[in-house]
């Protein structure tokens, strides 16, 4: 009978530990669903923008220090919103010096598939940002010091690490910002229509070009947010990015490539499995768990499980 | 008005249209006719800024067009309803209708011309928070019609109205077209491959094949042409 | 000219690796011997890369998975078994083929992004699951007492010789494939994919040989690899570097070529190493910033690689020198051994369409439409845009399932074919919007369209020659490269591809579209010409003056059902096909022009 309990409890506690990676997962899969929304490109630097966002983040609360003043409970959270911005701005001039370049380019295949370019190129973007960081940053792994990452707070029998749930709710009011950024909003309703019919847009007085500079900076930099948040409850070095491409790609196409709010429950989900997986599999094979999770949907249900079928005339 | 001048424009190393005229008058309705493929399409792509030519230059209101960027053309009061409808499928009936505002004189005007627009075409008032990928192919046409008016524009270009549409709604659609030009005195630049209905309409056409200007002249004189009448009136 | 092409190639690769073999013997310091091993190597990798990603335009971001399960094949056996590499290393090769296989079945069903991100995938799990079984770092024992035996050589010139056998093994095929059936097939497939497989060619099979022949190159040279640097991590055979190398040598040297990633290795891999090794103290990850920013330049400056930029230079500056003059292009089309028609039987039926239905999400395309269609009749389908004609087609011809329906061709059920074999059973298509592989000659086109009902590369030539004459399209046309004729000429090529293999049934999709008065007439001609000689045609049309006179049979479709029948002058003058498409319109100026 005590076994059986324990074994809930250990459910549980996978459960709730899932559902608050889970959130910073989806918050991560909002930033490389908004790029793919609008742009159609996979974006392979976006694991390692959101490494930027963990360095960003770690210097100006810990490195530099500029955010002690703030203490060390606000602070960590600050310099991870502060690392939007940040990264924001390095996507934006990258965009416009770099990927709005080759749109188009015959790449590869003749025609129709003018995105490998810039499928292509944000490959080199990554291999450049995760050993440029490297020398930058050096391979110690570092991590943000907060109290926060070693308290709890116990419901029932479960713990809630703070950090971690603090970094749900902060990455739950993003994603919710985002969504009413683009629901409500003319300059997100217009980033909706560049998405939904790019010529189309055009043809209403939308400047497409500027569309994608905006979705390609907001979507690294949400996920350097996210990056951030993660930072204070797991450390980091250079490399980071790589490990968590695949669980952006599985949120992603989890929520249905294309759909914004699907993607932030796709990251939620690969966040669940991922620490469930734990429950019955060696640690060392949680990310293996999510490429399976990952091939089985784009076998499967290439549109997703929350996303409809995309199909671009 | 509009004053396009020995355009050439070629597509993957194809020429789409060699040495096009063109001039559409403050006012006017102009059409221009050809078969499917004959390079209508790309004449208004080309207009719109979304393909570039080779050479040639186009003009609105004595201001070179060719230099601007697709959406900087639609600020200047030009409405490209295109080819196929285009709607943005993923968002209301309201909120294409909105897009169409985008440009600063439709949001300045909006207040005015949404309800004119419901009042032209009733359905889209009916399904306001419809996503217009759900609308049925007529309704789609209207509402991309309506989303051009929205921009408050001076030309209206539509890239065959008709594509896609039995010939009662074809007939319907027209018969607003020319309601708009008639009763708003809008400019209206038509590319149909429906000769008949676009000829009847037009105040001046052209017509278009394999991408030369190959007829023009006044409604009268096109209806009332030989080649007219026995390559695309059916005859 | 093609037997001298191919000895020249030949020439040229075994000149290459005695320079090459020369240069290695001059190199006295071990660690530049090291280097230009790496470097064979590394442009083995590439080629490998290229079989599959570089020929059908397939991106696979995931080559690390071959070159590790090599490495670590030929390893574990050695270390485990004791098992010799020079059978270690062809048991990887096996295992990598498999791991192709076993990759290939299911990731083939993907397209586009979503085979890229697979791929990416693979290697990846595969590095968590080595970790996990304890390979994080597996060294190679030194065998003393029989160091050939176990090729462990002292002197590192063997190694580099062993490198350059392999390399130039994975060139010969590469440069065998290029010119094979299969590669042209290959090309096809990257060129426009509907159109080879409308054409007859078996995707799934070229794309699976492709896979397989990629898999054991990359095996090869991974277990190469392990031998050379005697030990293996999982980062360092299925790192994600790993799989961007792959794909580097080709981007940066040329894409589609067997020489593009031998150059790309030659400058990149000496640039990395010896930038690490001056610098990677004071800056650790420079070799991997060094093939970022080779990516990045490669890509804003010559997004075709090193080989192509340098290629497209020498033929234009040679095609300016020499100023081909313009080919003229005979107007006559050849006369022809006319057989009177056979008068198409009452009876007889060719293609036969039952209650056949096809719906995309809640919208019925095609809605239980049944048809008969004769033998050697031409069959127009006519209808408003979006009516379900092309559907109708996509069906016919495999592109699309039918939901429900049956479908026979002489008698026997299409139901469930691919396009490939439909194209086999003798129905050949064109499109409405012209589907050319835009980079080959017109001749080329058409032969990879003759191959379905060709033995062998020469009568596949001989059909093409046949098909064009056919058309009327002069030797001289026929050595263009499609990407550049004006609308008719694609037509015309399009309908030679479709001929060639010797179709009973042609199904022609807006053929007419954007054709002038005069080419229309050329065109219309040619197809009574190839109808009388025996193929059906069924042909969907939008310009009714040349339907009426070209077609014998009308079927109107609307909203995916078909609304009349019948003989073109009934047709036209049936209310419904007036009003839901040829509007009152036409028919009142129809009946002035009569009056």
């Amino acid at each position: 009978m005590e076994e059986l309990k324990w074994l809930v409890v250990d459910f549980f506690q996978a459960f709730a530990a899932g559902l608050l990676i889970g959130g910073t997962y989806g918050l991560m899969c909002v930033g490389l669903g908004i790029i793919f929304g609008v742009m159609r490109v996979v974006n392979f630097a976006q694991g390692d923008f959101m490494m930027l966002g963990m360095y960003v983040t770690y210097y100006l609360v810990t490195g530099f220090g500029v955010l002690a003043f703030l203490g060390p409970y606000a602070g960590p959270v600050v310099g991870a919103a502060l690392a939007g911005p940040i990264v924001f701005a390095i996507g934006w001039l990258l965009h416009r010096y770099l990927l709005a370049r080759v749109t188009g380019a015959r790449v590869i295949s003749a025609e129709a598939e003018g995105h490998y370019a810039q499928i292509i190129m944000t490959l080199g973007v990554a291999l450049v940002l995760a050993n440029g960081g490297l020398i930058i940053f050096g391979s110690q792994p570092l991590s943000v010091q907060t109290p926060l990452s070693r308290e709890s707070w116990e419901i029932g029998l479960i713990f809630f690490n703070q950090a971690r749930t603090i970094a749900f709710i902060l990455a739950g009011a993003c994603a919710v910002l985002l969504y009413l950024f683009l629901t409500h909003s003319d300059l997100g309703k217009s980033l909706r229509a560049a998405a939904d019919n790019p010529i189309a847009a055009a043809y209403v007085g939308i400047d497409v070009d500027r569309c994608h500079r905006l979705a390609f900076g907001l979507g690294v930099g949400i996920t350097a947010v996210a990056g951030g948040l993660i930072a204070s409850s797991q450390s980091f070095q250079p490399y980071i990015g790589f490990d968590f491409v695949i669980v952006m790609y599985a949120g992603v196409v989890l929520g249905g490539m294309g759909s914004i709010l699907g993607a932030f429950w796709g990251g939620l989900t690969i966040g669940l499995v991922q620490q469930m997986s734990t429950l019955i599999l060696p640690y060392q094979l949680q990310n293996t768990a999510i490429f399976v999770v990952f091939l089985l949907i784009v076998f499967f249900r290439p549109q997703g499980m929350f996303g409809r079928v995309w199909e671009r005339t | 008005m509009l004053k396009i001048r020995s355009l050439d424009v070629a597509y993957g190393g194809l020429r789409a249209l060699s040495a096009i005229s063109l001039d559409v008058e403050q006012g006017q309705f102009v059409a221009v006719i050809g078969p499917n493929g004959a390079g209508k399409t790309t004449l208004f792509k080309t207009i719109s800024g979304v393909v570039e030519p080779q050479s040639g230059e186009i003009t609105y209101n004595g201001r070179n067009l060719l230099t601007l960027p697709p959406n900087e053309r639609a600020q200047l009061g030009i409405a490209h309803v295109p080819e196929g409808r285009q709607v943005f499928a993923s968002m209301t009936v309201m909120e294409n209708l909105e897009m169409g505002a985008y440009t600063s004189k439709g949001r300045l005007q909006r207040a005015e011309l949404l309800p004119a627009i419901f009042e032209l075409f009733p359905i889209l008032a009916e399904r306001r928070s419809q996503l217009a990928g759900t609308l049925s192919g007529g309704e789609q046409q209207m509402l991309a019609i309506g989303r051009g008016l929205a921009s408050a524009p001076e030309l209206l270009m539509l890239d065959e109205p008709s594509m896609g549409l039995a010939p009662a709604v074809v007939e319907t659609i027209f018969d607003r077209i020319q309601h708009i030009h008639r009763n708003q005195g809008l400019t209206v630049l038509l590319v149909e491959q429906r000769a008949a209905e676009a000829l009847e309409l037009c105040d001046h056409g052209y017509v278009l094949e394999t991408g030369h200007m190959v007829l023009e002249g006044s409604h009268n004189a096109l209806i009332a042409n030989e080649r007219v009448k026995r390559a695309y009136l059916g005859m | 000219m093609a037997r001298t092409a191919i000895s020249r190639q030949y020439f040229a690769i075994f000149a290459f690796a005695a320079l090459y073999l020369c240069l290695g013997w001059l190199v006295r310091n071990s660690y530049y011997q090291l280097i230009m091993t790496l470097v064979l190597i590394w442009a083995t990798v590439g080629l490998s890369w290229n079989m599959l990603s570089g020929y059908s335009g397939l991106i696979s971001f995931g080559h690390a998975a071959f070159f590790g399960l090599g490495g670590y094949t030929m390893t574990i056996a050695f270390v485990k078994f004791g098992l010799t590499p020079w059978a270690g290393i062809p048991l990887g090769i096996l295992v990598g083929i498999v791991a192709g296989i076993i990759i290939g079945i299911p990731t083939f069903r993907l397209r586009g992004h979503y085979f890229a991100l697979s791929m990416l995938a693979y290697p990846l799990a595969m590095l968590y699951v080595f970790e996990w079984m304890g390979y994080q770092e597996v060294s190679l024992p030194m065998k003393r007492e029989a160091p050939m035996f176990y090729a462990q050589f002292s002197d590192q010139r063997a190694y580099m010789v062993l490198a350059l056998i392999l390399l130039v093994g994975c060139m010969l095929v590469s440069m065998h494939v290029e010119r094979s059936r299969f590669g042209m097939s290959l090309t096809a497939i990257k060129q426009n994919e509907p159109a080879a497989a409308a054409a007859g060619i078996n995707a799934l099979r070229w794309k699976m040989l492709a896979i397989s022949l990629s898999a054991a190159m990359g095996a090869a040279a991974g277990g190469l690899y392990a031998i050379v640097l005697l030990v293996v991590t999982p980062q360092s055979m299925f790192g994600g570097l790993v799989s961007a190398q792959a794909l580097i040598m080709a981007l940066f040297g040329g894409v589609g070529v067997f020489w593009g990633p031998v150059i790309g290795a030659a400058v990149l891999v000496p640039l990395a190493e010896t930038l690490n090794a001056e610098l990677g103290n004071i800056l650790p990850g420079i070799q991997g910033v060094v093939y970022g920013i080779a990516i990045i330049v490669v890509i804003l400056l010559a997004p075709e690689g090193i080989y192509w930029r340098i290629h497209d230079q020498l033929v234009s500056r040679r095609a300016a020198s020499r100023a081909t003059p313009p080919v003229a292009e005979p107007v006559g089309i050849a006369p022809l051994h006319a057989a009177p028609k056979p008068a198409p039987s009452k009876d007889a039926v060719l293609l036969q369409l039952d209650r056949v239905s096809r719906a995309f999400g809640g919208l019925k395309a095609v809605d239980e439409v049944s048809l008969n269609v004769r033998p050697g009749s031409i069959h127009g389908i006519i209808g408003p845009n979006g009516a379900g004609k092309t559907t109708l087609f996509n069906v016919v011809n495999g592109f699309l399932a039918a939901d429900s329906g049956t479908i026979k061709f002489n008698g026997v059920g299409l139901i469930g074919l691919k396009p490939h074999q439909a194209c086999a059973q003798g129905i050949g298509r064109t499109f409405q919007v012209v589907r050319a592989f835009p980079r080959m000659t017109v001749l080329q086109n058409v032969i990879v369209g003759a191959y379905v009902g060709a033995r062998d590369n020469a009568e596949a030539e001989q059909l093409a020659r046949e098909a064009l004459d056919r058309v009327g399209i002069s030797a001289a046309r026929a050595q263009a490269v499609a990407g550049g004729l004006p609308t008719k000429q694609l037509r015309l090529m399009e309908l030679a591809r479709a001929l060639a293999p010797r179709p009973q049934l042609l199904l022609l999709d807006e053929t007419l579209a954007g054709l002038s008065h005069d080419a229309l007439e050329d065109i219309l001609t040619i197809l009574r010409r190839v109808n009388r000689d025996g193929v059906t045609i069924v042909i969907i049309e939008h310009t009714m003056h040349a339907m009426v006179k070209l077609a014998e049979h009308f079927s109107v479709l609307d909203h995916g059902k078909l609304i009349a029948s019948g003989p073109p002058a009934e047709v036209v003058k049936d209310p419904t096909v007036i009003e839901a498409y040829l509007g009152k319109k036409w028919v009142e100026r129809a009946q002035d022009s009569v009056a």
